[in-house]
């Protein structure tokens, strides 16, 4: 990579790794200017309404984006309906203004230590912009 | 002639009270097969585990090693909607493995109708990952024992979520075409028309995807005017169908506006495809609601045995014609331009 990523992209699904996450992403996007795109994957249950969290999720990555300093209006938020690995891989693909993705390790509710089911792992293997993964209790 | 490849899930792989994707939707679709009072014309196949090979041919040997252990140590949540514990491993396997029973009772029979009543679900499930409530891709597990003794085989998903785990599995084989009506966009975001198979099966993929409030006559429309024709010139040995009740309307994780009725339309049209007698199977996919997954079980199954009309009448009128009759030029456009390397002019 060269310079300045121009857009962080940064998944979030509400998981205490996930706002580590936006907030390693948003500290790096008030540092360098960049833009800031969080993802939010929507899920089956999440569409039915079972486990429907997305405006809350979107409060809360633009109060940790604001605490960090990156300006409001670099700030947006993506819904898009799948996994979230490959949410965040298709958001990738259609705005090739992205340079970087950033995830937790580990999202809620998986399962720890386990190579299935770990988006943060798929990611790395799967993407084709460099990924960087958060660990926890880091950021 | 039914042949009932199970039942099977009706006492595992629990996810809780509020997860959807519940065991009881087994006991939904046995009453509505039992509705039919079919007498000695149905008949019971064992859902007996899969065996590993036969898995292997669609999914990674690490994934199912994998799997296996994780359910072994207790599982827990794949991802926001896909759970698996103790019992899921041993679940998924007796899904995978009523459809293996059932392809083996009709190439024994000869005749008749099969449908696979077993759960987890799997059309979502990817070659190394499982996805949206599915562990295993019962209907690939399926169609690879087919192709590999040389069987053609048409894969139908009308479920209202795209099977993009049968569509990436079956990516590149010519010897399987998938076709798939569903609501778009929604979850798992995949089945644009535009998606038409790999260089080696290019045109192979049908995708027509709908829009909310789609009605039957929109589903129809989509199969006899985009994916008939792909189906005749591909002269299947087989055609199999992932059966999601959950376009129905009444269904709580989609928006189609199907009912019972359609589904019996829908399941005539998929005979029509069969190339004979013994070659039509149905594989239980989705559907979340108790009352319409019985009826559309009756509807579907009563109106291929016996003529029998369901309680709902079929549905017209909704959206979504204009974007089938695009998705049909879409899709020419894509082969197009994909080259003159497609095996089938569609």
């Amino acid at each position: 990579m060269t310079g300045t990523p121009l857009t962080i992209a940064v998944g979030f699904d509400g998981s205490p790794d996930a706002e580590a996450a936006v907030r390693w992403a948003a500290t790096l996007a008030a540092g360098t200017g960049a833009d800031l795109v969080a993802v939010h994957a929507v899920g089956l249950l999440e569409h039915a309404g079972i486990d429907g969290r997305a405006t809350a999720h979107r409060q809360t990555v633009e109060r940790i984006a604001d605490a960090a300093g990156v300006d409001p209006g670099r700030v947006t938020w993506s819904v898009v309906d799948g996994d979230p690995c490959s949410a965040m891989l298709r958001v990738t693909g259609e705005r090739p203004e992205i340079g970087l993705l950033v995830v937790g390790s580990r999202g809620a509710g998986r399962h720890h230590g386990s190579v299935l089911g770990s988006t943060s792992l798929e990611l790395a293997e799967r993407s084709h912009v460099p990924v960087t993964i958060v660990p926890t209790g880091r950021a | 002639m039914l042949i009932v490849a199970g039942p099977t899930g009706a006492d595992a792989h629990d996810g809780g009270p509020y997860h959807p994707e519940r065991p009881g939707r087994i006991d939904a679709v046995m009453a509505g097969i039992g509705d039919l009072h079919l007498g000695s014309d149905l008949v019971s196949v064992a859902a007996d585990p899969a065996p590993l090979a036969d898995l292997a041919r669609v999914h990674s040997t690490s994934y199912l090693n994998e799997l296996e252990a994780f359910c072994a140590d207790g599982g827990g949540d794949l991802d926001p909607d896909t759970f698996a514990g103790i019992g899921s491993w041993e679940a998924a396997r007796r899904a995978a493995g009523a459809g293996l029973a059932a392809v083996d009772a009709l190439r024994d029979r000869g005749d008749g109708v099969a449908f696979v009543v077993a759960r987890p679900p799997g059309h979502h499930a990817e070659f190394d990952r499982a996805m949206g409530f599915c562990l295993l891709n019962n209907v690939a597990v399926a169609a690879a024992s087919l192709t590999a003794a040389g069987q053609r085989v048409v894969v139908l998903d009308w479920d209202v979520h795209h099977g993009n785990g049968t569509q990436a599995i079956f990516w590149d084989d010519p010897k399987v075409l998938y076709v798939s009506t569903h609501q778009w966009p929604l979850f798992p975001g995949t089945g644009r028309a535009e998606e038409i198979g790999g260089v080696t099966a290019l045109g192979l993929t049908v995708n027509v995807p709908l829009p909310a409030g789609a009605t039957g006559d929109v589903v129809r429309l989509a199969l006899e005017h985009v994916a008939s024709p792909a189906v005749d010139r591909f002269a299947p040995d087989w055609v199999l169908v992932s059966c999601g009740f959950d376009a129905h309307r009444d269904d709580p994780l989609g928006e189609l506006g199907l009912s019972s009725g359609d589904f019996g339309r829908l399941a005539r049209l998929a005979a029509e495809w069969a190339p004979g007698p013994g070659r039509l199977a149905f594989f239980l996919e989705g559907g979340y609601d108790a009352g319409a997954l019985r009826s559309s079980v009756a509807t579907t199954l009563g109106t291929l045995l016996g003529g029998i009309d369901g309680p709902e009448s079929e549905t017209t009128g909704g959206p979504g014609e204009d974007q089938v009759r695009a998705t049909a030029f879409r899709r020419h456009r894509a082969i197009e331009l994909a080259g003159e390397s497609a095996p089938m002019d569609l």
